[in-house]
Parts: structure tokens; C-alpha cells; sequence
């Protein structure tokens, strides 16, 4: 059974029709990458996927249990958590803090009134994991204001993989990144636990090549062709329509 | 240990500063704690949970009406004060679960609309709250140790009040909902999307504070032996709301500062001219203008300028070695 499976999707804003009977699925450990010029309607369908927008037409289950009815909050419970294009996180909060709250999202005592946060002793635990692993320990006491762009996008992925997700859908990690911080991203993308199903929309093709396990290929609202990465690098009208013949051939050399 | 000195230092000047007052002074602290408690409870949704209310007096109104009302049949002041909580949270709660799905200026209004609503039924309800005349308190403050009713009694009451509300409003906002209130405040969408029902924290923080407004207005019953419908007016709530501002949006300590700053000054304005409004205007709009932050922050600042200049005295080669890595630094930009 496939983990994450879309069907029929279709959104509309007052009458324009930005996604039209989208389906994917994605599978176990599987790394999906969903690509397509601007506007093509790929972040819609990430906000459709997680809750944040309502969807028209459709389903959407995960491990076969349909969600496309639940707030958005009660998605991540089922084991599912995103990133933004735009970096969203608590810029007046200490990069520690941020992971606590991330931390903590999905934890029993969530609501506990009295206690202090820092007196649960897992979390904290976890928090240093996480922020040694992403190599932010140094930085955990600055305001996420505070750092550069390409640490904040770090954070960004960080915060979604602290509340432990089956499958995480990233939208473009690297976008904004300098060469550098992009190969770096890249790194730790392909060294996440294969525990964790991957849905990435990404533009940077040398990016898509190294972690997809398979593309889709978002135009016009519509699913244009999905398949393996080399059927994806070899099919000519993807060539022709997408990238102008360009971008796939420096990808390739 | 070091943290405690100064919250330490505070509850030992509260409980001996009435050595030093006037018995109208001690009076007038009094009404100083009730309107910090009550400061206190809007400071949590305001500075904490980001939802301006321009209603709360509603609330601080519930809690004088029901000692009020309820005080003719049931003499105990322990259950008095508790329905007074217990009621104001449940309105709190409930009004809660409505208003909280609009934010901003609809909230503001929504609230605003909500307890001019509760002004005009304690006004029109002449049979039961006396309209307009208001109402007598018949309970007495009694905690089980005889009738409270001089200044002194009431003052360290109040006292001991505004320290509990304190340190468990502290305790509140250190804990995990705490925490996720804030994180709620600084950005709601990703709160969601790291799985938070954001809705849910807002009504924690609003019944929450609901609760500690209806226990300020159950004091100020006892305190003042009469309840009125201005208790329930927006003018009260704009008031508190000026006292916020004033003090420090987003703390703890800020919203008792602004309760005395203007508590004490509408008292010393006043006796000079009835155009004390006027003045408090003046003040209030060059906090907003040019004292972001209110009093708290100022004194933060002043506290780290203090704080600096006492670790440049005790450490005079860290400080020299300081200065010249920072004059190395101009150098290199102005390079």
C-alpha cells in the first residue's frame, strides 16, 4: 500500500482552475520529486496535501486512511509534516526554542499547565540531537532572526523533521541557498533516514537528480508525466516543453 | 538561587511598605494589586497569546457581580472567590470559543460588543443589580480567621494576591501550553503545520485569563463593598488596556508597573484638576509613540546598562582587550 496516496485532486480559486485531477502517490521510503515551471500549480498542491487549503475534488489518504477532511494540525499526528517555500518559522525565538516547540508538538504533556518545559528531560534530549545533527548547536541561542538565510532554511527542515514524520514534504529546501549551503542541503536530504518518505517540489535539477527515486511532472495544474528519474531526463517533450533542452543536459554533464 | 533575589527582594517591600504609607496610601496599593492582578490577566492574552481584547472588563465584572449577588446567600469567602474565578472562566470559555475565530480588529470589536452587552443588562436589570445605583456587598472578606475589613487586612490580601497570580502566571508561561501560546502568538501557520490546534491554545490563554480577571473583579467586590455597572464598562477595559501599554507589552512585571504608574498618578492628577484624562492622554500617547515596550523595557535597559558597566569595573583587562577588538572591527569595515 502506498503511504501517501492523492486522487482526482482539484482546486480552484474563484473560477480559476489551478490544479485538475491531480493524482500520486507516494510509497515507503520512497523519494518523489515533483517538478514544473512557475505557476504550474505545485505549492497548491502541497498546501491541498497538508490542509492548509481546502481541496474542491478529490482524495487524499494516508496508508489508506483519508485525511483530505482533517484540520491541518491533525495531519501531522498521522505522520505527516512539511516545510515552506518561504521560510516560516519563530524569528524572535532562539533557534533552541524553535526546535523545543517542534519538539514538543507531538509529546503527551503538550498541554500541561505548570511544569516547565525544560524539566522534561526527553525533550530537551532530542533538541540537542536534532540541533547537532543539523549542526545549529553552536548558533541554539541566537534568535532564528539572527542567522543567515541558508541556516534558517536548515532550521525550516529541522522543525519538520523534529516531530517525527512518515513522510515529509518539502517545498524547494534549497531555494535561495547559496552553491555551497545548496550541496550541503543536498547532503543531508540524501542521509535522512529512509524511515521518512520524501515529497519534494525542487527546481534546481542537479538537486533532483541526486535525490529523486522518481519525478512527477506538474503543468498546467496537471500531472504531465511521472516516472523514473532517467525517463524523466530522457523523454523529449519534457525536454522541449520544460527546460528548453538546457537544464537537463547541464544536469547531466 | 540568584534568579530568586530579586522576585524575593519585592514580596519583602510589599509586605513591609505599609510601614511607610499613610493609611490612604495603604488604600490606594490596595486598589494598586487588584488592578495589577486584573492588568496581569489581560497582559497574558494581550503580550502572550496576541489577542487584543478591548472587553475584559467583562470579565473583572462577572467576578464583582457574583460576590455580589451571590454573597446575600452564601457567606463563605472561599466560595465566593472560587465561583467568582470559576463563573468568569466559563463565560470566558464559552464567549471564548466564538470570539477566537476572528483576530485583530474583529476581535477587538467582538469583545468590545460582548461586555457593552453585559453593561446593558447589570444597567436595565434594575430588580436584580440595582441598575444604575449598583449594589451593596453583603459577604465580608473573611478567610476563616474573622471579618477583613480594615486598610491593613485588605492591603496584604491584596498582597499576597497579586504575588500568587504572579508566580503562577510565570509558571504558566514556562510550561509546555505556555510555551506553544507564545509560539501561537509569533507565527500561527507554522504552529499548525508542526501540529498544534492553534484555536485551542487561544482558548486556553483567554479562559485562563478570563479566570484570573474574574478573581481580580471578586476582590474588588470585597475591597469596595459595592459593585457598579462601570466595573462591566469599556471604559474600564480601554483603561486597563492604557495600563498595559504604559507598563510593557509581552511581560510579566510590566502590567503591575503600569497599574501603579496610572492607579497612583490618576489619584495625584486629579486632586489638582478634573482634566486628568487630558494628561494621562499625553502620557499614554508618548509610550506608544516613542516608548515601545512601556516601563518594563526601559528598565531592562537600564538594568543592562547597570549590568555592563559593573562587569567593565570588575574585569578593566577584559574590558580594554574588548575595546580593541572592537576598534580592529571599525577599522576593518571603515576599510
Amino acid at each position: 500500500m502506498s503511504l501517501l496516496k492523492v486522487e482526482g485532486l482539484s482546486k480552484s480559486f474563484k473560477g480559476l482552475q489551478v490544479l485538475k485531477n491531480v493524482s500520486l502517490e507516494v510509497e515507503p521510503e520512497e523519494r518523489h520529486i515533483i517538478i514544473g515551471p512557475n505557476g504550474a500549480g505545485k505549492t497548491t498542491l502541497f498546501n491541498c496535501i497538508t490542509g492548509v487549503l481546502p481541496i474542491n475534488e478529490g482524495t487524499v489518504s494516508i496508508q489508506g486512511k483519508m485525511i483530505a477532511d482533517l484540520p491541518s494540525h491533525t495531519r501531522v499526528s498521522e505522520g505527516m509534516s512539511r516545510t515552506f517555500q518561504k521560510n516560516n518559522l519563530f524569528g524572535k525565538l532562539t533557534v533552541e526554542e524553535n526546535v523545543h516547540l517542534a519538539v514538543t508538538a507531538r509529546k503527551s504533556y503538550r498541554f500541561k499547565l505548570f511544569k516547565s518545559l525544560l524539566s522534561y528531560k526527553d525533550m530537551q534530549q532530542e533538541s540537542q540531537d536534532l540541533l547537532k545533527e543539523w549542526d545549529l548547536w553552536e548558533r541554539r541561542n541566537q534568535t532564528v532572526d539572527e542567522l543567515s538565510y541558508g541556516e534558517q532554511r536548515l532550521v525550516e527542515i529541522m522543525l519538520a523533521i523534529a516531530t517525527k514524520p512518515t513522510i515529509l514534504l518539502l517545498d524547494e529546501p534549497t531555494s535561495g541557498m547559496s552553491p555551497a549551503e545548496t550541496i550541503q542541503t543536498t547532503k543531508l536530504i540524501q542521509k535522512l533516514p529512509r524511515t521518512i518518505s520524501l515529497l519534494v517540489i525542487e527546481h534546481d535539477m542537479e538537486v533532483v537528480f541526486s535525490i529523486a527515486d522518481r519525478i512527477t511532472v506538474l503543468h498546467h495544474g496537471e500531472v504531465f508525466l511521472s516516472g523514473k528519474p532517467e525517463e524523466i531526463r530522457n523523454d523529449q517533450r519534457v525536454k522541449d516543453i520544460y527546460f528548453g533542452g538546457g537544464a537537463l543536459q547541464r544536469a547531466e554533464a | 538561587m540568584k534568579k530568586m533575589i530579586f522576585p524575593a527582594a519585592i514580596a519583602v517591600l510589599l509586605l513591609i511598605l505599609p510601614v511607610m504609607l499613610t493609611s490612604y496610601g495603604i488604600k490606594l496599593t490596595a486598589e494598586v494589586f487588584i488592578m495589577s492582578i486584573f492588568v496581569l490577566s489581560l497582559g497574558l492574552i494581550t503580550g502572550y497569546a496576541g489577542l487584543v481584547s478591548l472587553g475584559h472588563a467583562a470579565f473583572f465584572g462577572i467576578g464583582a457581580y457574583t460576590i455580589a449577588l451571590l454573597g446575600k446567600f452564601v457567606p463563605n469567602t472561599f466560595v465566593l472567590l472560587a465561583s467568582a474565578i470559576i463563573f468568569a472562566a466559563l463565560i470566558a470559555l464559552l464567549t471564548g470559543f466564538l470570539f477566537i475565530r476572528s483576530s485583530g480588529a474583529y476581535f477587538l470589536m467582538i469583545t468590545l460588543a460582548f461586555s457593552q452587552m453585559l453593561y446593558a443588562v447589570a444597567y436595565k436589570l434594575k430588580g436584580v443589580t440595582g441598575g444604575s445605583d449598583g449594589m451593596s456587598v453583603a459577604a465580608s472578606l473573611d478567610f476563616g480567621f474573622g471579618p477583613i475589613s480594615g486598610s491593613m487586612g485588605l492591603y496584604y490580601v491584596m498582597a499576597v494576591s497579586v504575588m500568587i497570580c504572579y508566580v503562577l502566571l510565570r509558571m504558566f508561561i514556562n510550561s509546555p501550553a505556555g510555551k506553544a501560546i507564545i509560539g501561537v502568538k509569533e507565527n500561527e501557520s507554522r504552529m499548525r503545520a508542526l501540529g498544534y490546534s492553534v484555536r485551542s491554545y487561544k482558548l486556553l490563554a483567554y479562559t485562563i485569563s478570563g479566570g484570573i480577571a474574574g478573581y481580580a473583579g471578586g476582590l474588588y467586590a470585597f475591597y469596595n463593598y459595592f459593585v457598579s455597572p462601570d466595573t462591566l464598562n469599556w471604559n474600564f477595559s480601554g483603561q486597563v488596556l492604557v495600563m498595559i501599554i504604559i507598563g510593557g507589552v509581552g511581560t510579566l512585571f510590566g502590567p503591575p508597573i503600569g497599574a501603579a504608574v496610572f492607579v497612583i498618578l490618576q489619584n495625584y492628577i486629579s486632586s489638582y484638576t478634573e482634566r486628568w484624562p487630558m494628561i494621562m492622554g499625553v502620557i499614554f500617547v508618548a509610550f506608544v509613540l516613542y516608548g515601545r515596550g512601556g516601563i518594563a523595557n526601559l528598565l531592562l535597559l537600564a538594568w543592562r546598562k547597570i549590568s555592563r558597566r559593573q562587569k567593565e569595573i570588575n574585569s578593566p583587562a577584559l574590558n580594554s582587550s574588548e575595546k580593541i577588538s572592537k576598534d580592529e572591527t571599525k577599522g576593518v569595515t571603515e576599510a
